[in-house]
């Protein structure tokens, strides 16, 4: 046990060293970043994008909501969303929740060490199977890549830079793709992986209202994030919707959040939830 | 009729299964092939993905004719780990871990089937539903999945899921770049070894090759921007990586296994990533240290291997299949109750029939023939 708690020391003062500067209050003009909503704007950012806003929202802190073509360039990571803090910039849901926690709010704190392994897994794992799977169907499917990934994401640069853009962007997560093992997979394959995962989510799950019981972590922000975002993006087909429909607990989780969290959301834009539906 | 005809199906099937079926014989049947690198330093194999299979094969007591492809043109041609069987080739540690499953699990519920034909009290609507689920395993479908793994509860399922994830992500990564992409490491240990392994002149291609794979799978995954190289990377991988130990530390705790006192799946995966890290004699490993530090896993680690791979256990193993051949036949029959309790809610009537099973398969009857066949099915420990 002291050496568990001799490593955790360590690693605390290397998140502590990292970040005296984060020791000021959050501020009123915090904002968020992400591409343009209604044109630009692919599944896989999106999702990202409101697991960031929930987690915020969870916590208490105020955030606006900005959205700029180049979101993705001006990002440190290159990955959107990043959030602007003050003078720090910090990009992805991972290093958002340690520069938050760094800044005395934070989540998990009420978690043992075995809940955490826990939470971090599951989190990994909606990472690997649910995002990678995102991926995948908007850019290595062709149709849905001709359709909408390349148009969308191209949509605010003119000839010929839209083109050069968008193939470049393509490109890229193919390679990726096949270094991780995923270009061999069919489409079919990718949705069972993806019904895999929900299942296991919603075997995790279970009746509770949260995944750790009556307190949301950024679990929860994370997976609401992904599975709201799949529920309401028009893709080429409803395959991948239906297969996270097949599980209620993870609807009733998602209305639960969306309720909860999203209020103003709701009342601006009644028409537009498919959750209503239901 | 009914009764007669379902037999008559069911000693084709197991006769069939006995003949093709990996488990069992050692001198009948075609077993399933393995193709996998070769072991060193105190492991079956060095190569991570091999190391899974081996743990599990031995965890779920199937028997594979290991092939190593050491100083065979396999070394750059075949994707290992790969498991031939009937005609038929698995590749993927998760692939050929469901493969496996499915092939025991096929044999539990044939056991079961030709336990209950020998017992007419079982109703016919069971036997029609364990006859339904040994068709849909023979066609493949549905495929199995981690979380149908008859040893666990579904939430431990989807537990197992969540740390390969973790596994694959934060681990995978920093074991590629220990082995193949830190220099001195590759210098003076992987490339010799696998230099070593390979046949005249393939010896100069695939060490090359795979490091320049592990090389590009880090950036393409870890690397944000194409900005970063692979210095700025390193940091964040590595932290990630003692992370990721530190956590799955915490969750093994002072058990045995992962789940209890049995492995599962979950150890396999376990096991095949961190064994090299802790045997490998490293001359620059961040990581190994920090690994060290971590009793429990060492420990892990070392009792896999003491109770699983070494020739001792294995004879220790077979002086107990002799002296007591019920034991391990109880713990299938225990297992397949719980199988069928899933599938139907018949436990009680199962319950009797199964629990006196042992004295009954050895009565002289009409369905003898079947069990005396069923025999080496069920002796296979």
């Amino acid at each position: 046990m002291e050496r568990y708690s001799l490593i955790c020391e360590m690693s605390v003062v290397h998140v502590m060293s990292l970040s005296t500067a984060a020791a000021e209050p959050w501020p009123e003009k915090a904002t968020l970043y992400q591409p343009l909503k209604e044109d630009q704007i692919l599944l896989s950012d999106s999702a990202s994008s409101l697991a960031v806003q929930t987690f915020l929202r969870m916590c208490g802190l105020p955030v606006q909501v900005s959205c700029c073509a180049n979101a993705e360039y001006m990002s440190p990571s290159g990955k959107v969303p990043f959030i602007h803090v003050g003078n720090q910039v910090v990009s992805e849901l991972g290093p958002i929740v340690q520069f938050i926690k760094a800044k005395g709010h934070s989540l998990s704190d009420g978690l043992d060490d075995v809940q955490r392994a826990e939470m971090k897994a599951y989190m990994e794992l909606v990472n690997n199977m649910l995002l990678t799977a995102e991926l995948y169907i908007q850019w290595c499917d062709d149709y849905t890549a001709t359709e909408i990934s390349r148009p969308r994401y191209s949509s605010p640069y003119s000839w010929p830079l839209n083109h050069i853009l968008a193939y470049q962007k393509q490109w890229e997560v193919q390679r990726k793709m096949n270094a991780i093992g995923w270009s061999g997979k069919s489409l079919e394959q990718v949705y069972e992986d993806v019904s895999q995962c929900c299942q296991a989510l919603s075997q995790r799950l279970g009746t509770q209202p949260y995944f750790f019981n009556k307190q949301p972590t950024e679990l929860d922000a994370l997976v609401f994030g992904h599975l709201f975002t799949i529920l309401t993006t028009q893709l080429t087909n409803d395959e991948l919707a239906e297969k996270v429909k097949s599980y209620t607990n993870l609807l009733s989780f998602c209305h639960r959040i969306e309720h909860t969290y999203f209020k103003e959301h709701d009342r601006e834009s009644q028409s537009g939830s498919p959750l209503k539906r239901q | 009729m009914y009764f007669n005809k379902n037999l008559l199906w069911v000693k084709v099937l197991s006769w069939r299964c006995a003949l093709g079926c990996c488990c069992m014989h050692t001198n009948m049947a075609e077993p399933m092939e393995l193709l996998c690198w070769g072991g060193d330093w105190d492991l079956p194999s060095v190569h991570s993905d091999s190391l899974i299979v081996l743990a599990y094969a031995k965890f779920s007591g199937a028997k594979l004719a290991v092939k190593s492809i050491d100083w065979t043109w396999r070394t750059i041609t075949a994707s290992v780990p790969q498991l031939h069987y009937e005609g038929s080739t698995v590749t993927e540690p998760a692939q050929i871990l469901n493969f496996l499953r499915k092939q025991a699990e096929m044999k539990l519920y044939i056991q079961l089937y030709l336990l209950s034909a020998t017992k007419s009290k079982m109703t016919p609507t069971c036997q029609k539903k364990i006859k339904t689920r040994i068709t849909e395993l023979e066609k493949g479908s549905p495929p199995c999945r981690f979380n149908a793994d008859y040893e666990l509860t579904a939430k431990q399922g989807a537990d197992t899921m969540a740390y390969i994830a973790l596994l694959e992500e934060k681990l995978r990564p920093a074991l590629l770049h220990t082995f193949w992409v830190d220099a001195e490491n590759y210098v003076n240990l992987t490339r010799p070894w696998f230099t070593s392994h390979s046949p005249f002149p393939l010896n100069f291609f695939v060490p090359g090759r795979q490091a320049s794979l592990a090389l590009s799978r880090i950036l393409l995954t870890k690397a944000e921007s194409p900005l970063l190289n692979i210095t700025e990377v390193e940091g964040k991988i590595y932290s990630e990586a003692k992370e990721c130990l530190n956590l799955l530390s915490h969750r093994l705790g002072n058990f045995h296994f992962f789940f209890g006192d049995t492995p599962t799946s979950l150890d396999a995966f376990v096991f095949g990533h961190i064994a090299p890290l802790i045997k490998a004699p490293l001359p620059s490993g961040q990581l190994q240290k920090h690994l060290n530090q971590l009793d429990n896993l060492c420990q892990f680690c070392n009792t896999i291997l003491k109770n699983y791979f070494t020739d001792a256990s294995a004879e220790k193993r077979m002086d107990c299949s002799l002296t007591a051949p019920h034991d391990p036949v109880d713990a299938n029959l225990q297992k397949l109750t719980q199988l069928v309790n899933k599938e139907s809610n018949l436990i009680e009537k199962m319950d009797d029939n199964l629990r006196s099973s042992p004295q009954h398969r050895h009565e002289t009857k009409p369905s003898a023939r079947a069990s005396e066949r069923n025999s080496p099915l069920l002796s296979k420990h």
